[in-house]
């Protein structure tokens, strides 16, 4: 498995809008799938048809509006970049609270307020499972001790 | 001390000799241009010939395993946000047409701005969906041929785009089917005639030639 990089900043929005969109679609259709199924007349061959509507006429439209969101998110992202001059995981929050207020300025200003409340705590808590991962895998290649004095090589 | 010294001096000339001329008056032109033998380093500090250091095209340390381009899966997700977005706008504009279009004969006024925008938006969501599960399509059938076949050319993508209009169109009965594939294959067929038209070019001069 390749080490997963991340494009340079303009490019990053293509990417990432592909991601969400393959995301959007794989979830999507499973979850489509399985209500397609059940929501289809009995008999197996019927529940299938159903499902494979389902899939079809859902699935891409839950992939556009994932599309939608981790495309404006990495636009977002992007220009905080330019912006602030640094990339860090604030980036990532606040544009995740700024995107989830744009896609719901249409519903009136509660619905920003919680829409934004949700796309920064979503994005926070991607942010710190990060962190922690990173950490937790930096341990595993830190050096031992070439004198071998302290012999317990856990974190300090 | 001072007895000591020319001779220790006279010494460090000998080993200087034996080795090819260490003398401590080589000139730029010397370290540059002249031709070296193995065994006769210029400098004291450099023991390798110079001509070895020189470095006419790229070279990259690559981590073991890594391939020298990037792969299907790599180029996956920029492939599908590329169509996706280009889906968006083709779908845009072709709303913003469509719209216009159907409200010709309405006055200014805001029912016609919101069918208008209406059909924008309704166009490049279809136009961009539409797009997207092609290029998402399309991305998994190039990743599974790759992986399957161990080897990457043109063929994978003739191979993929084929399958993925057998399968988008395989809603449509057999008929579809050969109508999605053969589109399929014309369209990768196109690319790939695009992208290798250099070489394609090349070749067919020599053997006119």
């Amino acid at each position: 498995m390749e080490e997963y990089m991340r494009e340079p900043c303009p490019w990053r929005i293509v990417d990432d809008c592909g991601g969400a969109f393959t995301m959007g679609i794989i979830g999507g259709g499973v979850f489509q799938a399985v209500k397609g199924f059940r929501n289809a007349p009995a008999g197996v061959a019927h529940r299938l048809r159903g499902s494979m509507s389902a899939v079809r006429i859902r699935a891409p439209q839950i992939g556009g509006s994932f599309a939608v969101w981790g495309g404006l998110f990495s636009t977002i992202d992007c220009g905080l970049v330019r912006l602030r001059g640094k990339e860090d995981p604030w980036n990532s929050i606040t544009s995740g609270a700024l995107t989830g207020a744009v896609l719901a300025s249409r519903s009136g200003p509660l619905a920003m307020v919680g829409s934004a409340l949700m796309g920064g705590i979503l994005l926070a808590l991607i942010e710190g499972v990060g962190i922690l991962l990173t950490r937790y895998t930096a341990q595993q290649f830190q050096n031992p001790n070439p004198f071998g004095e302290e012999s317990s090589p856990v974190a300090h | 001390m001072d007895t000591n010294h020319p001779g220790s001096a006279g010494g460090r000339g000998g080993l200087g000799s034996i080795f090819g001329g260490g003398s401590p008056g080589y000139s730029h032109s010397d370290l540059a241009g002249v031709p070296l033998t193995g065994m006769s380093p210029l400098s004291p500090y450099l023991n390798v010939d110079p001509r070895y250091l020189v470095q006419d095209n790229d070279e990259f340390i690559l981590p073991t395993g890594a391939n020298k381009t990037r792969g299907r899966f790599e180029l996956a997700f920029f492939t599908i946000g590329g169509c996706c977005m280009s889906g968006a706008a083709f779908g845009a504009v072709n709303g913003l047409r469509l719209g216009f279009k159907e409200t010709q004969n309405m006055a200014w006024s805001k029912p016609k701005n919101v069918q208008i925008l209406n059909m924008v938006t309704r166009q490049g969501a279809l136009w961009a969906n539409t797009l997207g599960s092609l290029a998402l399509l399309y991305s998994a059938f190039g990743v599974i041929i790759e992986k399957t076949r161990g080897a990457e050319d043109d063929l994978n993508t003739i191979a993929a785009g084929t399958m993925t209009g057998m399968l988008y169109k395989s809603t449509g009965g057999l008929r579809g089917v050969a109508r999605g594939g053969l589109a399929g294959l014309a369209l990768t067929s196109a690319f790939a005639l695009y992208n290798n038209w250099e070489h394609i070019k090349g070749s067919s001069s020599r053997l006119s030639l």
